[in-house]
């Protein structure tokens, strides 16, 4: 048994984090690897697809009714494939320090000894940008030692993925953080595939996978399930498959080097992306 | 940029909590951890209104960062209110939850029907120190308590000047500056000390005008009363010590209250033939000590450096050294306190430096020729330096070890004899 593989994964709000975490956790189970997710997200919809539906009370919730004297089999449920569900859970919208939230709830993981060591996964799906200190905890301490960001070809993904990269870059420097790639969540965007190659390049990584576009996505998450569980034959299924084992086989970790706002855009002009104005019809 | 703190002059804006104290009848709620709460309750001498050490507080923890702390706010106002008899509430927030972005505001707003009145200031430590602390209260007050009155009353006055507390001679140094007031023939208000409190606060804004006497601390105070109340404000940057200093600063304040000229030379010569009565009886104990407070320097705040250099010089015609402004002057004040140090008397002009580090001021100290033995007044840091250089020390400011007082003054003509029996007590006991 190897040690636990730690992995953060980052991106910009709405872009599939939650989604690509849970259906490539169900790839790494076919695989027969023992996962545990850690929801890192106040809205708690992490493990919905692994546990068929929000059922689980979050971490955050259990200390503020029970307070901190509690078994880990409060927090922690066991979903598709033996994987082990964790949510982070954060304070109502408005009010308190979701970051220092997600602090506290992974310290109280390790307390009650979540870590167990059958585990070859951790994956920590955390919530939009790294908005303060707190969402960085995951990569902080040595906890998540490996990142990847979920992009798409859309400028506002490729934008939030190079400002992640900085946190990562910070973080690299005195701890053992590295960027293991992209992995591009498609939205049918013009060229996607180049785009994409070529920022992950110039970030010093690479496109880990190329993950297309398709409805049975939805049709999955409507029914609460990972597109592995819901239509195991589907194509769909197998590029969930076919991602896992590029994590598994994945060596090259990195540390990032976040370009600046000009070079960017340079990049998006070169693919195009800045024309797309013109050529728009409704 | 970030140092080494060494010999630390004042405390975070929390440390505000010592100006509600001053007001007869208030209680600080604190809205912060149980250890700034801890730290700030060993003020020297501020008993406050219900206990030195017992005053509500949320004193919050983790669980409190994680989900927030107005729940908590909330019920210790509520239970404070329920508990402890005072005339005003003042909740006072520390770093955490204005970190966390509580909106204590919001809860504070909650009982703006309770019998009595619940006032909100911002106060964390890192908005400044203790100083702003104060600023804040008061603005407290004149936003969240007080409308804008058409009844003026003639001849009120409100008295402003440095911080409560940390001023080790507040309560003295106001009693004495309402003395001079009411010589004039005008009515002086004060919100500190005995008796004061709640009433004399309602009476803000039916005064004339805001006196303020102070270097910079307090002027944001009063340009906002000028907005809000349309009350104008005379801004007097130098604390009045001995005959020379208080005899312009009456002219001054007689000439914008429109007292007649007669009746405020009358006041002086009064006050300055006593004065200078007392001066010349003890004119051979000045000659014989001479050689000894040559030149002097003065480390403490805005408010004592400036009014001290210019009773020494003017009053006894000492020679200023360097001296030392270690309250963390905004910048924007400086300049206007520089030219202050510049208004001596026989063309003398003071250096002067704003710095708070104790071991960088020290230095200074050490390196200066003070044409004998050095006079130094200052915190209690300064003691040893001035003691190997074999010179005469007087602890006029924080911190405070050498001197209890309790309502004693420097502040006046009657403030400046204080002055000089202090400085002479410590010189004679050289020869003792």
């Amino acid at each position: 048994m190897g040690e636990i593989r730690q992995i953060a994964i980052y991106g910009k709000g709405g872009i599939g984090k939650s989604t690509t975490t849970q259906n490539l956790t169900a790839g790494l189970v076919e695989h027969g690897k023992k996962v545990m997710v850690v929801g890192c997200d106040p809205k708690a919809d992490s493990t919905r697809l692994l546990l068929g539906g929000l059922a689980q009370k979050t971490v955050l919730d259990t200390i503020r009714e029970e307070g901190e004297d509690i078994e880990l089999d409060r927090i922690m449920k066991e979903g598709y494939g033996g994987t082990k569900c964790v949510e982070s859970g954060g304070p109502e919208p408005g009010v308190g320090c979701a970051g220092r939230g997600i602090i506290t709830s992974i310290n109280m993981l390790e307390n009650l000894g979540a870590y167990t060591d059958d585990l070859d996964y951790v994956f920590y799906d955390v919530l939009g940008d790294v908005v303060c200190g707190g969402f960085a905890m995951p990569i902080r301490e040595g906890k998540a030692k490996e990142i990847y960001i979920v992009a798409s070809g859309e400028m506002m993904a490729l934008y939030a993925a190079n400002n992640i990269s900085k946190g990562i870059q910070r973080y690299a420097r005195t701890g053992g953080v590295r960027l293991g790639g992209i992995i591009c969540n498609s939205r049918n965007v013009d060229r996607e595939l180049d785009l994409l190659r070529a920022f992950a390049k110039e970030l010093g990584t690479k496109l880990l996978y190329f993950v297309p576009r398709d409805n049975i996505v939805q049709h999955a998450e409507i029914n609460k399930k990972t597109v592995i569980e819901y239509r195991p034959d589907s194509n769909q299924a197998q590029e969930y498959r076919n991602l896992a084992q590029a994590v598994i086989e994945n060596t090259d970790f990195v540390v990032p080097t976040p370009m600046t706002q000009e070079r960017l855009e340079e990049i998006l002009m070169e693919y195009g992306m800045m024309e797309l104005a013109d050529d728009y019809k409704i | 940029m970030a140092k080494l703190l060494d010999k630390q002059r004042y405390k975070c804006a929390l440390g505000a909590m010592q100006t509600v104290q001053a007001i007869d009848r208030a209680l600080p709620i604190l809205h912060s951890g149980p250890g700034c709460a801890q730290k700030l309750s060993e003020s020297i001498g501020s008993s406050g209104y219900f206990s030195p050490n017992i005053f509500p507080c949320t004193s919050i923890n983790e669980k409190d960062v994680v989900f927030g702390g107005v729940k908590k706010l909330n019920s210790t106002i509520e239970n404070a209110l329920k508990v402890v008899d005072a005339d005003l509430y003042v909740v006072l927030t520390g770093c955490i939850p204005e970190i966390v972005g509580d909106d204590s505001g919001e809860v504070v707003s909650r009982f703006e029907d309770a019998q009595k009145p619940v006032l909100y200031a911002p106060t964390a430590g890192f908005k400044g120190n203790n100083y702003k602390g104060h600023e804040q209260v008061i603005d407290a007050i004149i936003d969240q308590y007080l409308e804008k009155s058409d009844k003026k009353q003639k001849g009120l006055v409100n008295i402003w000047a440095d911080v409560p507390y940390q001023d080790l001679f507040w309560l003295g140094n106001l009693r004495e500056l309402e003395n001079l007031i009411r010589e004039l023939g005008l009515i002086p208000n004060t919100i500190f000390g005995f008796k004061r409190g709640i009433e004399n606060i309602k009476k803000i804004p039916e005064a004339e005008f805001n006196l303020l006497v102070s270097p910079w601390v307090g002027l944001s105070n009063v340009k906002k009363m000028e907005r809000k109340f349309n009350t104008p404000y005379l801004h007097y940057p130098t604390l009045p010590i001995g005959a020379t200093e208080t005899s312009e600063f009456l002219r001054e304040v007689g000439e914008f209250a429109g007292v007649p000229k007669d009746k405020v030379e009358s006041v002086i010569k009064e006050h300055e033939d006593y004065y200078y009565y007392l001066i010349e009886r003890y004119a051979d104990l000045f000659l014989e000590n001479r050689v000894i407070n040559k030149q002097f320097t003065v480390v403490s705040d805005a408010q004592y450096a400036l009014g001290i250099t210019k009773f020494l010089v003017n009053d006894l015609g000492l020679v200023p050294a360097k001296q030392f402004v270690v309250d963390d002057t905004p910048k924007k004040h400086r300049q206007q306190i520089e030219e202050e140090f510049k208004k001596l008397n026989f063309g003398i002009e003071a250096e002067v430096l704003f710095e708070t580090d104790g071991y960088k001021i020290h230095e200074e100290i050490k390196q200066h020729d003070y044409h004998g033995y050095p006079l130094v007044l200052g915190g209690y840091y300064e003691k040893e330096v001035t003691e190997k250089l074999d010179g005469n020390f007087l602890n006029i400011s924080y911190s405070v070890q050498d001197k209890v007082v309790f309502d004693d003054f420097y502040v006046g003509y009657t403030g400046g004899i204080r002055l000089i029996e202090d400085i002479y007590t410590v010189a004679v006991q050289r020869f003792n």
